[in-house]
């Protein structure tokens, strides 16, 4: 009883403070490995959803894409990669937020491409351009990576830099989106005499459209 | 020099006489004969009259007939003798400087000296709140006298003044009683006493008291002379979202070109073009908008301040009607006399 009280008490003034969206997204990517011969490219869709708090903001997303070989690369098969991002944001100050969340890429069939998994933290500025429109700029580093066919990286080795806006319509209810994501992994094997180099770099571009409540 | 004076008397007479017409046939000849000019005639006849039985109007115009008469025959001293019967039945007689000759002004003017009466009581008509305001109260005396002024009607007779006075005197009664309450509501007398040794006359003047509401004042709504300002006001247009959009997209694509690897040749703009090209458009767009209201700090200030002043008027508005709701507002009204002073 209690707890029907307080929420019928509490509700409506949480409601007043919280936001959420879900939609759709069509992606499109640029994906390199090891060096300029691996290079894919491909694109696929995708959904995201987020949910604000406060100073406390939640953003989710799934994008499948197909990569495939763009021509001159010396790859033959093209993969699909599934790509989970989780992104938990807390307000500072002024335009900036701290970011931090996860990164999963399964890529299919196994070891085409590195499938991979890391923890992110970051920073984002972001800045009203206007009634209904917003733009952010982010920055952060992956830690703790791991891929499915081995290696590390070193600690500021793995880098991702981010651009995204928002464009609200229809009085707010729905949202235009547009994300850009860009990673580069300075990712080794081996050690010694037989380390070597094989980094990961892809550009993810994402856009969608999404219901606003 | 002496039939100027009489033909001016003459002229006048009917006018000084008034409205009123005179009853006693005797006295109708007294003064047909001193129209005549046959003023041993009019002597004997006025005489004649104040032996019968007369009203007071015609025993004052018999006197005033003989005051005239003997002012005609230069004999001063028996005018103003006649002249004071006439102020002591009449105290409120007067005679038109206009029209009425200085021998004969003299003669009554002399003769207000010496009788003592209280002349031109007056009671001025006038609204106040109770305790914010007073009665006009003014009369004459004609000799230094003790003169007390009192007003009657109520539960205990009400003092306003007891002084040595001569001449017009001027009073002002608050219309309080003893406790400070305001008078109740109701007719009053306004009595003045003249006393000098054995000698006293006094005058009255009826009044009405009523009692009344104070009105209240009702609560502003705004201050006069103030209104309030718009608490947002529009920007002029600015390339600030534009060229933001192109910084933030800038970033993006430079931060693209050095964190990509050299191994793995050059960087994708391909992404980082559409979304940094989505959000210039967007900038653009927002750009040639008409901005959205912003705060104005001032206006907000300046109406908070206005909204303040207003809050503290009425506050002080509605402690003055609770002050005024317990207020009385009097009315006093002088009331026709119904007689004069003795």
């Amino acid at each position: 009883m209690k707890t029907v009280i307080a929420l019928v008490v509490f509700a409506p003034s949480m409601l007043a403070a919280q936001h959420g969206s879900v939609g759709l997204q069509v992606a499109f990517g640029d994906y390199r490995e090891v060096s300029s011969d691996l290079h894919y490219r491909g694109s696929g869709g995708g959904v995201a959803g987020s949910f604000t708090y406060k100073k406390l903001g939640i953003e989710a997303s799934v994008a499948g894409i197909t990569y495939d070989p763009v021509a001159g690369s010396s790859a033959t098969v093209s993969f699909k990669a599934t790509q989970l991002d989780v992104r938990v944001r807390y307000y500072i100050a002024g335009p900036v937020s701290a970011e931090v969340g996860f990164v999963n890429r399964k890529v299919k069939p196994e070891f085409e491409a590195q499938s991979m998994g890391a923890v992110r933290a970051g920073a984002r500025m972001s800045y009203p351009l206007g009634p209904g429109v917003n733009m952010g700029l982010r920055a952060g580093m992956l830690f703790g990576s791991k891929f499915s066919g081995g290696g590390t990286v070193s600690g500021v080795g793995a880098l991702e830099l981010g651009l995204n806006m928002a464009v609200d319509a229809m009085k707010g209810r729905l949202r235009l989106t547009g994300d850009y994501d860009f990673q580069r992994i300075a990712r080794t094997t081996g050690s010694g005499p037989g380390k070597a180099d094989v980094p990961i770099q892809q550009a993810l571009g994402r856009v969608g459209l999404a219901v606003a409540f | 020099m002496r039939h100027p004076v009489l033909l001016v008397t003459l002229l006048l007479v009917p006018a000084v006489l008034g409205a009123q017409t005179v009853q006693n046939a005797t006295l109708r000849r007294a003064q047909t004969a001193y129209d005549n000019l046959d003023y041993r005639g009019a002597l004997t006849l006025a005489n004649t009259a104040q032996r019968e039985r007369l009203n007071g109007f015609d025993r004052a115009r018999a006197y005033e007939l003989l005051a005239l008469t003997y002012s005609a025959m230069d004999s001063i001293l028996k005018a103003v003798a006649a002249f004071k019967e006439v102020i002591l039945l009449e105290p409120e007689r007067e005679l038109d400087p206009n029209r009425t000759s200085p021998k004969v002004l003299s003669a009554f003017s002399v003769a207000l000296t010496q009788v003592l009466v209280v002349r031109q009581l007056k009671v001025d008509s006038t609204d106040f709140v109770g305790g914010q305001g007073d009665v006009a109260i003014r009369y004459v005396v004609t000799q230094p006298a003790r003169v007390v002024t009192r007003i009657t009607g109520g539960a205990a007779p009400i003092k306003v003044d007891s002084s040595v006075a001569n001449g017009q005197v001027n009073l002002r009664w608050p219309a309080r009683l003893a406790n400070g309450d305001p008078v109740p509501a109701g007719n009053y007398t306004v009595v003045v006493e003249a006393t000098i040794g054995q000698n006293n006359f006094s005058a009255s003047q009826p009044i009405r008291v009523t009692q009344g509401a104070v009105d209240t004042l009702p609560h502003l709504l705004s201050l006069p002379g103030y209104e309030y300002l718009p608490e947002t006001e529009i920007p002029p247009k600015s390339w600030k979202p534009m060229g933001l959009a192109l910084v933030y997209s800038g970033i993006a694509i430079a931060g693209t070109s050095a964190l990509s690897s050299g191994d793995l040749g050059s960087a994708s703009f391909r992404e980082a073009g559409v979304i940094g090209g989505g959000l210039m458009a967007a900038g653009f767009v927002v750009m040639l908008r008409k901005p959205a209201p912003q705060p104005a700090r001032g206006n907000i200030l300046y109406n908070r301040l206005l909204r303040e002043q207003l809050t503290r008027r009425n506050a002080e508005i509605a402690q003055d009607n609770i002050r005024r709701r317990q207020q009385v507002a009097l009315r006093v009204v002088p009331m026709p006399r119904t007689g004069g002073g003795r």
